[in-house]
């Protein structure tokens, strides 16, 4: 309840009661309904609405992942809640406890300012590959090598430096590679919109140079735990034997991280 | 020289090393040393120091420690030798010399790019323990996936360089150890794919009913156009047979009296029958079985020609004439004629 007052507290404008019902315009002036409006709205409604409305939302969002790109709130205000928003806050809450509860998921959003939402598995991994060998996504290992050179490297790397790596796996961003095609629009763009990595510019480079970060989706999806157990077997060492990075991979999770489900 | 700050480091890296001035060779205190960056004090030219030609080899120098350092970075930047001090020291003799601006520019040129290489340098040492060194981390890899390095020589095609031959399952192999390390929400597919629904089989069902009644349409027409031909003939023939008919009809009844003309082909009834009977009593005059002619009143008038008479061909004069008529004509000649009936009845079937 109190997050759900703070998140109101923090918006700019508030039109009161003016966005009910506005059809599809202004999606980007969707402001958050604060609490009393939320109550009123849904005195009117029936309790089957409003659950078939979040069956909606939920399935919308089940859908939209599958590519891993995040989910905006607009599309969702847009798309799928339409005259339904005024409770908007109200059918995100169930969303997000029936994908907690059912599903095991939690809905997170990744980027307040933006509205950007993500799924992220609840459950911790398997430790070892699951009894059933589904097919593995060769991109996973593509992924893992950046994000495991970024991370033991303090997080950010120029990306000269991960395009040498890669080449020495026989990975040319330069060339077709017969399991990723096009490796640089794979990780540049694809990982990039997917919030696994951040590509940024580096100012005043000539010619223009990158550095690569992770991504917001990969700070919580990712456990740096489990990255630096598994560079310790290759080099055959004492994961402790990285301290800087030891420490960061098991520094307690700080607030900032949306680990709850009941944040929208 | 000193360069207090750490200078060429235009964007802060988040972590600060503790790097202070790498510069292991002498400071020297220099004039033009503080604004070693960008502009220079142009009033610091000396005239010996003019001498093109060397200022030319000072700048060249530079530029061959700026590619040392750029074509070996990862010479420079590994830890076990200490070749980025040597070529800061080579730079720092150097600098000894520099007088102008241009060659101070390229010293400042070679700062930024060995701090930079310093940079990456101490923070392979920053970890109180052991550094990471991708080179080795991506050997690791490697042997991870599978590679074979056992094989000969023979097979240096593979991307050149390093030898040995990855399997065609490598990626795989890495993506499922990997895999353990991420919380990603499974996808979700429906498990019989996406459900379409029926549109499509009627839109051909369609398109094969329209087809048919098409095809069997055109087979109709022809048959339909030539029974349609040939009764537009027939009708013209006929109707030129049935007035000439009448015409010699009303010439036995009387011979001797000529037929005028008008009174024969006007119906006071039908301005449209008139110019039908025009038209039909024409084609009489054009074949040859009637003729025109003037009376004495100098009114045209028309007779059969006599069976004997006729000849294909035409031996005898033919002239052309032209009859036009219009309703007001049409309307005087009834008038002036006092033409109350038709000579010419119109036929039972024509619908006026």
């Amino acid at each position: 309840m109190t997050q759900r007052k703070r998140l109101s507290n923090t918006q700019i404008k508030r039109q009161s009661g003016t966005f009910v019902s506005q059809g599809d315009d202004d999606d980007t002036t969707f402001t958050q309904p604060s609490n009393t409006q939320v109550q009123r709205g849904l005195e009117k409604l029936t309790p089957s609405q409003v659950d078939q409305k979040t069956a909606e939302v939920v399935q919308y969002f089940l859908v939209k992942d599958q590519k891993k790109i995040p989910i905006r709130r607009a599309d969702i205000v847009k798309h799928v809640v339409k005259e339904y928003r005024n409770i908007y806050p109200e059918i995100i809450n169930r969303a997000a406890q029936t994908f907690d509860k059912v599903f095991g998921l939690k809905l997170v959003e990744i980027d307040t300012k933006n509205h950007l939402y993500i799924l992220v598995n609840k459950l911790e991994a398997a430790e070892r590959a699951p009894p059933i060998e589904t097919p593995a996504n060769p991109k996973t290992g593509l992924l893992f090598v950046i994000l495991s050179v970024i991370f033991m490297k303090g997080g950010v790397v120029k990306e000269n430096l991960i395009w040498n790596t890669l080449k020495k796996l026989r990975v040319d961003p330069g060339d077709r590679h017969e399991e990723f095609g096009d490796v640089k629009k794979v990780v540049t763009d694809e990982f990039v919109r997917q919030r696994y990595l951040e590509y940024m510019r580096i100012p005043h480079t000539e010619p223009v140079e990158h550095e690569f970060r992770w991504g917001q989706r990969a700070e919580i999806e990712v456990s740096k735990a489990k990255i630096l157990e598994f560079v310790g077997e290759l080099h055959e060492q004492d994961p402790q034997s990285w301290s800087q990075q030891y420490r960061e991979a098991h520094a307690p999770q700080t607030p900032s991280q949306p680990g709850t489900s009941s944040q929208r | 020289m000193k360069r207090a700050r750490g200078a060429g480091d235009d964007e802060q890296p988040p972590r600060q090393n503790g790097s202070t001035s790498r510069r292991k060779g002498d400071p020297e205190p220099v004039s033009n040393g503080d604004g070693g960056e960008s502009a220079f004090d142009p009033g610091d030219l000396q005239d010996e120091d003019n001498d093109p030609g060397l200022r030319r080899e000072i700048r060249s120098k530079y530029r061959d420690l700026i590619n040392t350092i750029q074509q070996n970075r990862e010479d420079m930047v590994s830890l076990s030798n200490n070749k980025l001090t040597e070529v800061l020291e080579e730079a720092n003799k150097l600098f000894k010399d520099v007088r102008q601006a241009r060659e101070a520019a390229l010293d400042a040129q070679l700062l930024v790019v060995a701090t930079d290489l310093g940079k990456e340098k101490a923070s392979m040492l920053f970890s109180e323990g052991t550094a990471f060194d991708p080179a080795v981390y991506a050997e690791h890899l490697l042997s991870f996936m599978g590679l074979n390095r056992l094989e000969d020589a023979d097979d240096e095609q593979q991307n050149g360089g390093v030898d040995g031959y990855l399997p065609q399952d490598a990626w795989h192999r890495l993506s499922r150890r990997a895999e353990c390390c991420f919380r990603t929400a499974p996808s979700f597919h429906f498990m019989r794919g996406s459900f379409h629904a029926e549109p499509p089989p009627p839109k051909q069902r369609i398109e094969r009913q329209r087809k048919a009644p098409g095809k069997e349409a055109k087979r109709i027409m022809p048959t339909q156009l030539k029974k349609m031909e040939d009764s537009h003939q027939d009708a013209t023939v006929k109707e030129v047979e049935r007035i000439l008919a009448y015409l010699k009809g009303y010439h036995q009844d009387d011979p001797t009296t000529p037929i005028s003309y008008y009174e024969f082909v006007i119906d006071p009834n039908s301005f449209s029958r008139t110019v039908e009977n025009i038209f039909h009593t024409s084609f009489l005059v054009r074949d040859g079985l009637a003729r025109m002619y003037l009376d004495e009143a100098k009114l045209p008038s028309i007779a059969p020609v006599e069976e004997d008479e006729v000849e294909a061909g035409g031996s005898c004069a033919r002239k052309q004439g032209l009859v036009s008529i219009n309703q007001k004509i049409w309307k005087e000649l009834i008038n002036a004629f006092e033409i109350t009936e038709t000579m010419i009845q119109p036929p039972s079937t024509q619908d006026e």
